[in-house]
Protein backbone atom coordinates (compact mmCIF):
# COMPACT_ATOMS: atom_id res chain seq x y z
CA UNK A 1 0.00 0.00 0.00
CA UNK A 2 1.37 3.10 -1.32
CA UNK A 3 2.15 5.96 1.88
CA UNK A 4 0.16 9.45 1.30
CA UNK A 5 3.13 11.67 0.66
CA UNK A 6 2.85 15.17 2.02
CA UNK A 7 1.12 17.81 -0.27
CA UNK A 8 3.67 20.71 0.51
CA UNK A 9 5.93 20.46 -1.94
CA UNK A 10 8.67 22.63 -2.85
CA UNK A 11 6.19 24.15 -5.42
CA UNK A 12 3.70 24.88 -2.61
CA UNK A 13 6.31 25.83 -0.01
CA UNK A 14 7.48 28.31 -2.22
CA UNK A 15 4.54 30.30 -2.36
CA UNK A 16 4.93 31.12 1.40
CA UNK A 17 5.51 34.98 1.49
CA UNK A 18 4.70 35.91 -1.92
CA UNK A 19 2.57 38.85 -2.53
CA UNK A 20 0.16 40.08 -5.09
CA UNK A 21 -0.08 43.29 -6.76
CA UNK A 22 -1.23 46.08 -4.03
CA UNK A 23 -4.57 47.29 -5.77
CA UNK A 24 -7.61 50.23 -5.22
CA UNK A 25 -10.18 47.93 -3.34
CA UNK A 26 -12.29 51.24 -3.13
CA UNK A 27 -14.47 52.69 -5.80
CA UNK A 28 -12.94 55.16 -7.77
CA UNK A 29 -15.07 57.88 -5.58
CA UNK A 30 -13.55 56.26 -1.85
CA UNK A 31 -15.81 55.98 1.29
CA UNK A 32 -19.23 57.61 1.14
CA UNK A 33 -22.26 58.17 2.97
CA UNK A 34 -24.81 56.00 1.42
CA UNK A 35 -22.50 52.51 1.59
CA UNK A 36 -21.72 53.00 5.07
CA UNK A 37 -25.01 53.85 5.80
CA UNK A 38 -26.77 50.08 4.29
CA UNK A 39 -23.54 48.19 5.58
CA UNK A 40 -23.65 49.44 9.36
CA UNK A 41 -27.75 49.30 8.52
CA UNK A 42 -26.53 45.72 7.58
CA UNK A 43 -24.94 44.79 10.58
CA UNK A 44 -27.53 46.37 12.92
CA UNK A 45 -25.00 48.90 14.11
CA UNK A 46 -26.42 52.80 15.42
CA UNK A 47 -23.16 53.96 16.52
CA UNK A 48 -23.42 57.42 15.61
CA UNK A 49 -19.77 57.88 14.23
CA UNK A 50 -21.15 56.17 11.65
CA UNK A 51 -22.92 59.13 10.68
CA UNK A 52 -23.61 61.90 13.74
CA UNK A 53 -21.04 64.32 11.83
CA UNK A 54 -21.66 66.91 14.54
CA UNK A 55 -20.63 64.07 17.15
CA UNK A 56 -17.87 62.19 15.51
CA UNK A 57 -15.94 65.49 15.16
CA UNK A 58 -15.47 65.61 19.23
CA UNK A 59 -14.10 62.30 19.34
CA UNK A 60 -10.95 60.85 19.00
CA UNK A 61 -11.42 60.14 14.99
CA UNK A 62 -12.01 63.59 14.50
CA UNK A 63 -14.77 62.67 11.67
CA UNK A 64 -16.70 60.20 10.56
CA UNK A 65 -15.41 56.67 10.63
CA UNK A 66 -16.49 53.14 9.30
CA UNK A 67 -16.98 49.83 10.97
CA UNK A 68 -13.82 48.06 11.84
CA UNK A 69 -13.26 45.97 8.88
CA UNK A 70 -15.67 47.54 6.57
CA UNK A 71 -12.82 48.25 4.08
CA UNK A 72 -12.56 44.60 3.42
CA UNK A 73 -16.33 44.40 2.11
CA UNK A 74 -15.74 47.38 -0.40
CA UNK A 75 -13.55 45.66 -3.25
CA UNK A 76 -15.84 42.86 -3.52
CA UNK A 77 -18.43 45.44 -5.14
CA UNK A 78 -19.13 45.13 -8.99
CA UNK A 79 -18.44 48.58 -10.62
CA UNK A 80 -20.72 50.22 -13.31
CA UNK A 81 -19.77 49.63 -16.82
CA UNK A 82 -18.87 46.24 -16.59
CA UNK A 83 -20.83 43.01 -17.63
CA UNK A 84 -23.08 42.15 -15.48
CA UNK A 85 -21.69 39.38 -13.02
CA UNK A 86 -25.48 37.33 -12.62
CA UNK A 87 -26.81 37.29 -16.02
CA UNK A 88 -23.04 35.77 -16.50
CA UNK A 89 -23.19 33.17 -13.93
CA UNK A 90 -26.63 31.83 -15.30
CA UNK A 91 -25.89 32.23 -18.76
CA UNK A 92 -22.26 29.75 -18.17
CA UNK A 93 -24.60 27.39 -15.80
CA UNK A 94 -27.90 28.01 -15.72
CA UNK A 95 -27.82 25.94 -11.83
CA UNK A 96 -25.06 28.51 -10.97
CA UNK A 97 -24.65 29.00 -7.44
CA UNK A 98 -25.04 32.41 -7.99
CA UNK A 99 -21.31 33.74 -7.68
CA UNK A 100 -19.72 31.74 -10.55
CA UNK A 101 -19.87 34.57 -12.90
CA UNK A 102 -17.29 36.82 -10.48
CA UNK A 103 -14.04 36.79 -11.56
CA UNK A 104 -11.76 37.41 -8.36
CA UNK A 105 -9.98 40.62 -8.80
CA UNK A 106 -12.18 42.03 -11.73
CA UNK A 107 -12.26 41.61 -15.46
CA UNK A 108 -8.42 42.21 -15.68
CA UNK A 109 -7.68 39.86 -11.86
CA UNK A 110 -5.36 42.48 -10.51
CA UNK A 111 -4.57 42.17 -6.92
CA UNK A 112 -4.91 38.12 -7.47
CA UNK A 113 -2.31 35.45 -5.79
CA UNK A 114 -0.79 32.75 -8.01
CA UNK A 115 -3.12 29.40 -7.45
CA UNK A 116 -1.70 26.89 -5.05
CA UNK A 117 -0.27 24.04 -7.84
CA UNK A 118 -2.25 21.00 -6.29
CA UNK A 119 -5.06 18.64 -6.77
CA UNK A 120 -6.55 19.37 -3.35
CA UNK A 121 -9.84 21.20 -4.17
CA UNK A 122 -12.12 20.90 -1.61
CA UNK A 123 -11.47 23.97 0.78
CA UNK A 124 -13.37 24.55 4.36
CA UNK A 125 -13.04 27.71 6.23
CA UNK A 126 -10.53 27.15 9.11
CA UNK A 127 -10.59 30.59 10.58
CA UNK A 128 -10.33 34.09 10.41
CA UNK A 129 -7.49 36.83 12.13
CA UNK A 130 -8.07 40.31 12.43
CA UNK A 131 -5.89 43.36 13.56
CA UNK A 132 -7.14 46.57 13.65
CA UNK A 133 -5.32 49.70 13.72
CA UNK A 134 -7.35 52.26 12.12
CA UNK A 135 -10.57 52.66 11.13
CA UNK A 136 -11.35 54.68 7.87
CA UNK A 137 -13.05 57.70 7.30
CA UNK A 138 -15.44 59.15 4.77
CA UNK A 139 -13.58 60.27 1.56
CA UNK A 140 -10.76 57.47 1.69
CA UNK A 141 -9.42 55.43 -0.54
CA UNK A 142 -8.36 51.86 0.18
CA UNK A 143 -6.02 50.08 -1.11
CA UNK A 144 -5.51 46.10 -0.23
CA UNK A 145 -2.74 43.44 -0.80
CA UNK A 146 -3.11 40.11 -1.00
CA UNK A 147 -0.45 37.16 0.55
CA UNK A 148 -0.02 33.67 1.48
CA UNK A 149 1.02 34.44 4.86
CA UNK A 150 2.00 30.51 5.32
CA UNK A 151 1.10 27.24 4.36
CA UNK A 152 1.24 24.08 6.30
CA UNK A 153 0.70 20.26 5.03
CA UNK A 154 0.12 17.60 6.86
CA UNK A 155 -1.13 13.48 6.35
CA UNK A 156 -3.51 12.55 8.62
CA UNK A 157 -3.77 9.13 10.63
CA UNK A 158 -5.95 8.14 8.37
CA UNK A 159 -4.03 9.00 5.44
CA UNK A 160 -5.54 11.90 4.24
CA UNK A 161 -3.54 14.47 2.89
CA UNK A 162 -4.31 18.28 3.74
CA UNK A 163 -2.81 21.74 3.03
CA UNK A 164 -3.85 24.38 5.71
CA UNK A 165 -3.28 27.42 3.61
CA UNK A 166 -3.51 31.15 5.44
CA UNK A 167 -4.16 33.97 2.83
CA UNK A 168 -3.48 37.63 4.34
CA UNK A 169 -4.67 40.77 2.92
CA UNK A 170 -3.22 44.30 4.31
CA UNK A 171 -5.39 47.00 4.16
CA UNK A 172 -4.12 50.52 3.64
CA UNK A 173 -4.91 54.11 2.82
CA UNK A 174 -4.02 56.86 0.70
CA UNK A 175 -1.44 57.78 2.56
CA UNK A 176 -0.35 54.21 3.11
CA UNK A 177 -1.20 53.91 7.06
CA UNK A 178 -2.23 50.35 7.78
CA UNK A 179 -5.95 50.07 8.54
CA UNK A 180 -6.29 46.72 9.37
CA UNK A 181 -4.88 43.26 8.79
CA UNK A 182 -7.22 40.01 7.95
CA UNK A 183 -5.94 36.68 7.75
CA UNK A 184 -7.94 33.45 6.35
CA UNK A 185 -7.19 30.04 7.06
CA UNK A 186 -8.65 27.14 4.44
CA UNK A 187 -8.22 23.71 4.79
CA UNK A 188 -7.81 22.19 1.33
CA UNK A 189 -8.06 18.37 0.59
CA UNK B 1 -29.90 45.63 20.45
CA UNK B 2 -27.75 48.63 21.66
CA UNK B 3 -28.76 51.90 20.95
CA UNK B 4 -27.41 55.26 19.43
CA UNK B 5 -27.77 57.01 22.33
CA UNK B 6 -26.26 53.91 24.55
CA UNK B 7 -22.76 54.53 22.18
CA UNK B 8 -22.71 57.96 22.21
CA UNK B 9 -22.56 57.96 26.12
CA UNK B 10 -20.91 54.73 26.82
CA UNK B 11 -18.84 55.17 30.17
CA UNK B 12 -15.28 53.94 29.85
CA UNK B 13 -14.44 50.91 30.73
CA UNK B 14 -10.61 50.87 32.46
CA UNK B 15 -8.04 48.39 32.81
CA UNK B 16 -8.59 48.74 36.52
CA UNK B 17 -11.66 47.39 36.50
CA UNK B 18 -11.55 44.06 34.73
CA UNK B 19 -10.81 40.80 36.85
CA UNK B 20 -9.83 37.49 34.93
CA UNK B 21 -12.55 35.24 34.99
CA UNK B 22 -14.84 38.14 34.57
CA UNK B 23 -18.03 37.72 31.92
CA UNK B 24 -18.26 40.54 29.67
CA UNK B 25 -21.87 42.09 29.48
CA UNK B 26 -23.33 40.31 26.12
CA UNK B 27 -25.04 41.37 22.67
CA UNK B 28 -27.93 39.31 22.20
CA UNK B 29 -28.81 39.48 18.06
CA UNK B 30 -32.02 37.96 16.99
CA UNK B 31 -33.94 36.25 15.97
CA UNK B 32 -32.33 36.20 13.13
CA UNK B 33 -34.66 36.22 9.79
CA UNK B 34 -34.21 35.38 5.93
CA UNK B 35 -34.61 39.44 5.47
CA UNK B 36 -31.48 39.73 7.85
CA UNK B 37 -29.76 37.48 5.59
CA UNK B 38 -31.05 39.23 2.69
CA UNK B 39 -30.10 42.60 3.68
CA UNK B 40 -26.46 41.30 4.21
CA UNK B 41 -25.70 39.81 0.61
CA UNK B 42 -27.23 43.30 -1.24
CA UNK B 43 -25.08 44.92 1.43
CA UNK B 44 -21.18 43.24 0.02
CA UNK B 45 -23.11 42.00 -3.39
CA UNK B 46 -22.91 38.76 -1.65
CA UNK B 47 -25.16 36.72 -4.76
CA UNK B 48 -24.45 33.38 -3.14
CA UNK B 49 -27.68 31.45 -3.18
CA UNK B 50 -27.21 29.53 -0.06
CA UNK B 51 -27.91 32.73 1.53
CA UNK B 52 -31.28 33.36 0.32
CA UNK B 53 -32.65 31.00 -1.95
CA UNK B 54 -33.93 28.25 0.44
CA UNK B 55 -34.86 25.64 -2.06
CA UNK B 56 -31.22 26.00 -3.57
CA UNK B 57 -29.29 26.01 0.00
CA UNK B 58 -31.70 22.51 1.05
CA UNK B 59 -31.96 20.93 -2.44
CA UNK B 60 -29.01 21.41 -4.00
CA UNK B 61 -26.42 22.14 -1.69
CA UNK B 62 -28.16 19.86 1.70
CA UNK B 63 -27.80 22.31 3.67
CA UNK B 64 -30.34 22.58 6.46
CA UNK B 65 -31.39 25.87 5.55
CA UNK B 66 -29.94 29.07 4.03
CA UNK B 67 -27.26 30.11 6.40
CA UNK B 68 -26.05 33.85 7.88
CA UNK B 69 -22.80 34.60 5.93
CA UNK B 70 -19.64 34.02 7.39
CA UNK B 71 -18.78 37.72 6.03
CA UNK B 72 -21.59 38.80 8.29
CA UNK B 73 -20.24 36.64 12.02
CA UNK B 74 -16.71 38.27 10.82
CA UNK B 75 -18.14 41.76 11.18
CA UNK B 76 -20.11 41.12 14.21
CA UNK B 77 -17.40 40.04 16.69
CA UNK B 78 -15.29 43.37 16.32
CA UNK B 79 -18.05 45.29 16.39
CA UNK B 80 -18.52 43.57 19.70
CA UNK B 81 -15.48 44.60 21.10
CA UNK B 82 -15.25 48.19 19.52
CA UNK B 83 -18.35 48.74 21.89
CA UNK B 84 -16.94 47.31 24.72
CA UNK B 85 -14.04 49.51 24.06
CA UNK B 86 -15.67 52.95 23.59
CA UNK B 87 -14.84 55.56 23.91
CA UNK B 88 -11.22 55.14 24.12
CA UNK B 89 -9.95 52.07 24.21
CA UNK B 90 -9.04 50.25 21.32
CA UNK B 91 -10.24 46.36 19.78
CA UNK B 92 -6.89 45.54 18.48
CA UNK B 93 -7.31 41.76 17.57
CA UNK B 94 -9.54 38.81 17.76
CA UNK B 95 -9.28 35.43 15.97
CA UNK B 96 -12.01 32.83 15.91
CA UNK B 97 -13.12 29.90 13.66
CA UNK B 98 -16.49 28.95 12.20
CA UNK B 99 -18.42 25.97 13.71
CA UNK B 100 -22.55 26.00 14.21
CA UNK B 101 -24.06 27.25 11.20
CA UNK B 102 -26.64 30.11 12.00
CA UNK B 103 -30.20 29.84 10.33
CA UNK B 104 -32.93 32.07 10.62
CA UNK B 105 -34.94 31.55 13.70
CA UNK B 106 -31.35 31.25 15.51
CA UNK B 107 -30.85 33.70 18.26
CA UNK B 108 -27.52 34.45 19.08
CA UNK B 109 -25.70 35.66 22.22
CA UNK B 110 -22.19 37.46 21.30
CA UNK B 111 -20.04 36.67 24.52
CA UNK B 112 -16.16 37.28 26.05
CA UNK B 113 -14.83 36.13 29.41
CA UNK B 114 -11.62 37.54 30.45
CA UNK B 115 -8.91 35.08 30.97
CA UNK B 116 -5.88 37.72 31.19
CA UNK B 117 -4.55 40.92 31.83
CA UNK B 118 -0.99 42.08 31.21
CA UNK B 119 0.13 46.34 31.12
CA UNK B 120 2.63 46.82 27.86
CA UNK B 121 4.44 49.83 27.50
CA UNK B 122 1.75 52.30 30.01
CA UNK B 123 -1.37 50.42 28.11
CA UNK B 124 -3.64 47.96 29.42
CA UNK B 125 -4.25 44.41 27.06
CA UNK B 126 -7.06 42.32 28.16
CA UNK B 127 -7.50 38.72 26.65
CA UNK B 128 -10.33 37.27 26.52
CA UNK B 129 -12.21 34.02 25.14
CA UNK B 130 -14.93 35.18 22.57
CA UNK B 131 -17.63 33.94 20.95
CA UNK B 132 -20.97 33.40 19.43
CA UNK B 133 -23.81 31.16 21.11
CA UNK B 134 -26.84 29.72 20.09
CA UNK B 135 -29.87 29.73 21.66
CA UNK B 136 -29.70 25.83 22.15
CA UNK B 137 -26.01 26.69 23.08
CA UNK B 138 -24.32 25.48 20.48
CA UNK B 139 -21.22 27.86 19.74
CA UNK B 140 -20.84 28.96 16.57
CA UNK B 141 -18.15 30.96 16.41
CA UNK B 142 -14.89 30.05 18.97
CA UNK B 143 -12.47 32.32 19.49
CA UNK B 144 -10.00 34.49 21.49
CA UNK B 145 -9.24 38.21 21.40
CA UNK B 146 -6.95 40.98 22.92
CA UNK B 147 -8.61 44.36 23.63
CA UNK B 148 -6.93 47.50 25.11
CA UNK B 149 -8.31 49.35 27.76
CA UNK B 150 -6.98 52.55 29.39
CA UNK B 151 -5.41 52.58 33.09
CA UNK B 152 -6.62 54.88 35.65
CA UNK B 153 -4.25 57.67 35.18
CA UNK B 154 -2.29 56.03 32.75
CA UNK B 155 -1.55 57.35 28.97
CA UNK B 156 -3.66 57.40 25.99
CA UNK B 157 -4.55 55.24 24.13
CA UNK B 158 -2.97 56.31 20.75
CA UNK B 159 -4.95 56.41 17.57
CA UNK B 160 -3.95 55.44 14.83
CA UNK B 161 -2.97 52.20 17.20
CA UNK B 162 0.01 51.49 17.75
CA UNK B 163 0.85 47.61 19.21
CA UNK B 164 3.16 47.70 22.25
CA UNK B 165 6.47 45.52 20.90
CA UNK B 166 6.37 41.71 22.04
CA UNK B 167 2.45 42.20 22.93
Amino acid sequence: MSETKNPLTDEVKALIGVSAEKVEASPPWGIEREGLRIFTNAIMDPDPRYWDDAFATTTKFGGIVTPPIYCSYIGRKTLAGVEDPVSRAFRENPNSDGIGGMREGGADRRGVLPPIPTPLKRILNAGNEIELYQYPKLGDHIYSQAKYHDIKGRVTKDGVAMLVVTTQATFTNQDGDVLCILRQSGIRR
Amino acid sequence: MVTADELRNKAQLYYDDVQAGQDMPPLVIGPMTPTHLFRWSAAIENWHRIHYDQNFAVYHDGLPNILAQGSWKQSILPRYLKDMCLPDGWPWKVQFQHRAMIVPGDTITVWARVTGKREAEGLGLIDMDVGMRLQYDAESCPGTATIVLPIRGGRAIPYPFVAPKGA
